[in-house]
């Protein structure tokens, strides 16, 4: 794999920029639900984070790319069956939440 | 395109163009009465096609898909009827190829090799693409699991021997509610299944378009492919393969409209000259002839991806799909044009061969996910597609191993359900333009270089689309077919290292350049591809 700027491959670089270090788990949940309200074309104050993303409307193909765009964000490699996986804005953020704290260096935080 | 496929795609043209049932007479008279092929369908499984459709690691002799296209593609010369017919039982197997236990694969694989016939129910009344509609049930039973629901319209159906239904397994699970089952039809219950009718159609009269519906139909617990749940996932991966040959069904297609085409436009005369000869017939024909190189140049890409880009298929085979089915479409009504009267009549000239073909192409663009579905597809990479261009990622050994003519052709890998590495097709436009500035005429330069300026232009169009969700705009749509072109460019170019002297890539940067636009390149280059059709073979 070449990447002609200086970026390596799909491996999460950890030590860059937002998401992994610099975003705490309310940061991280309101841009997902921001992203979900995008999809969804309505307001965020509408978005229940109790509610599965496919009784809003936002079926099943969709939610791979509201996949590709929490891997971008985050700049890690996930499941790519995560938002199947976990229905919910509440599942959704807790999960990652989990994956971006396993991925801190110990005492980071 | 490998040596091995490609003698083997002329050993089976011969032996089907010497093949009675497939004779025009024959193949009229069974679509006149809606008549299955079943006569041709038995050459074929004598002639060893079906070894084509069981991968090599499963006792077959099938590695990346440009031979499964080139294979399709030569059935579908002859007749597209028979081509669909046949090798929907590739459809069939392609989930167990993808996702099923090997020792399954395995038996599985010899029964096709012995002439099993093998259908993929999807679809259901009502529901047409929204796959997670079902309502066929699959409910866990002592065993193994229950059956209750219809599939409906499947092609084979009523023929096959197995069929891979997809079912519900859990009402409230969403995506992950369905899972997959090979079916054994005499596994099962008597009274417990029955084949619904077949379906009057447009085309592929002859085709056996049916259903099955299962009534408390038991299926053993091992016809379970995969896992639970992943149903939905195995198909979207299988779909990325299945595509691709779909797509070369729309080229046999388009060979077999030529060749009627051709051998009418060089036998007959009009004001003393022969028809090829007058400019107008010249440019049309060389505008087709072009037409069907560029979709070539996709799908048989597409169809090598599949073994050295395998991560990338979710692009290439939705590309594949959704622009060679639309182009032949085009150049099977041009050539429609071309050929007058004997376009519509429907038992002169080779007994009505062409309104057949054009009949049975028409449903080339709709199954197995229509042009609008594979559009939206792209449109929901288009992020990820962005992000390849701008940071030009590339998998330079899967780019170079997908064109090189003498490379062994490779099973595919692990299927991705979107690409994260973006297009490196298109993402090595800039490494292939400079390519052809090396080594190329002026002319061919300067279309390159007019192809990548759109191709930028085009990215940045992408990037600035807001997410599309559910409800894409008719402007993403139209995004998403440059974008094909985009990728057809970099095809193309990709052939010029090997293939240079070849007049129709030139021809083909000309099409692109004037189908994406803001361009007048010099049309005459059409003209002169006509030139080595003239003579009376």
């Amino acid at each position: 794999m070449t990447r002609e700027p200086t970026k390596t491959g799909n491996h999460p670089r950890k030590e860059t920029d937002m998401a992994s270090n610099a975003e705490g788990p309310a940061d991280l949940r309101a841009w997902l639900t921001g992203c979900v309200a995008q999809y969804l074309r309505r307001p965020e104050t509408e978005i229940d984070p109790t509610v599965r993303l496919a009784d809003y409307g936002l079926d099943s193909v969709y939610a791979l790319a509201l996949c590709g765009d929490i891997e971008t964000h985050l700049d890690m490699r996930l499941s790519e069956t995560l938002v199947w996986d976990y229905p919910t804005v509440d599942e959704l953020a807790a999960h990652l939440e989990e994956l971006v704290a396993a991925q801190q260096p110990a005492g980071a935080r | 395109m490998t040596a091995v496929t490609a003698s083997s795609a002329d050993l089976l043209d011969a032996a089907l163009a010497a093949a009675e049932p497939l004779r025009a007479d024959r193949v009229a008279e069974l679509d006149r009465t809606e008549t299955f092929p079943a006569e041709a369908c038995r050459i074929l499984d004598e002639l060893g096609v079906p070894d084509w459709y069981v991968p090599a690691r499963f006792g077959g002799v099938l590695k990346d898909h440009s031979q499964l296209v080139e294979v399709v593609r030569t059935i579908a010369r002859h007749d597209l009827t028979v081509a669909i017919a046949h090798a929907k039982t590739y459809l069939g197997a392609v989930c167990v190829w993808v996702a099923g236990d090997p020792e399954r694969a395995e038996l599985l694989g010899a029964r096709i090799r012995a002439g099993a016939v093998v259908s993929w129910a999807l679809t259901e009344r009502g529901h047409g693409s929204d796959l997670l509609a079902g309502e066929l049930t699959a409910t866990p039973c002592a065993g193994g699991y229950r059956l209750d629901g219809a599939k409906w319209p499947i092609n084979n159906a009523t023929r096959a021997e197995s069929v891979c239904v997809l079912a519900r397994t859990s009402a409230d699970a969403g995506a992950r509610g369905y899972s997959l089952f090979l079916v054994d039809k005499d596994q099962l219950a008597a009274g417990s299944y029955q084949p619904l009718p077949k379906v009057r159609t447009h085309g592929i009269r002859g085709a056996d378009i049916s259903g099955i519906a299962f009534d408390g139909a038991v299926a053993p617990a091992e016809a379970l492919i995969g896992r639970p749940g992943e149903g939905l996932e195995i198909v979207l991966k299988a779909l990325q393969l299945t595509r691709v040959m779909a797509a070369g069904l729309s080229l046999g297609a388009a060979d077999h409209a030529l060749r009627l085409t051709v051998r009418y436009v060089r036998e007959r005369e009009l004001y003393g000259r022969r028809l090829i000869e007058l400019p107008h017939v010249r440019r049309s024909l060389g505008e087709i002839v072009t037409a069907v190189l560029v979709a070539e140049s996709v799908v048989m890409f597409a169809g090598r991806a599949s073994g050295t880009l395998t991560g990338e298929m979710s692009v290439y085979s939705a590309v594949a799909k959704a622009l060679a089915p639309t182009l032949i479409d085009e150049a099977i009504a041009r050539c429609g044009e071309l050929l007058g009267a004997r376009a519509f009549l429907s038992t002169v000239y080779e007994h009505g061969a062409f309104q057949k073909l054009e009949r049975d192409h028409r449903i080339v663009g709709i199954f197995d996910g229509s042009t609008f579905v594979n559009r939206h597809s792209l449109i929901n990479q288009f992020p990820r597609l962005v992000a390849g261009w701008r940071e030009r990622t590339r998998d330079d050994a899967g780019l170079r191993a997908a064109t090189d003519p003498y490379g062994e052709p490779a099973e595919p890998g692990r299927l991705e359900l979107f690409s994260r590495t973006g297009c490196s097709l298109v993402q090595s436009l800039p490494s292939l333009v400079d390519r052809v500035r090396a080594d190329a005429p002026e002319s061919v330069v300067r279309l390159a270089e007019h192809l990548l300026a759109r191709c930028e232009r085009l990215h940045d169009e992408m990037a600035d689309l807001p997410p599309q969700g559910v409800a894409a705009t008719a402007a993403a749509f139209d995004l998403a077919h440059r974008y094909e072109l985009c990728v057809a460019a970099a095809a193309v170019l990709s052939r010029w290292s090997t293939e240079p002297t070849r007049p129709e890539l030139a021809a083909a940067l000309t099409l692109l350049a004037d189908r994406l636009g803001d361009h007048r390149p010099d049309l005459a280059v059409f003209d002169r591809l006509t030139d080595d059709l003239k003579e009376l073979s």
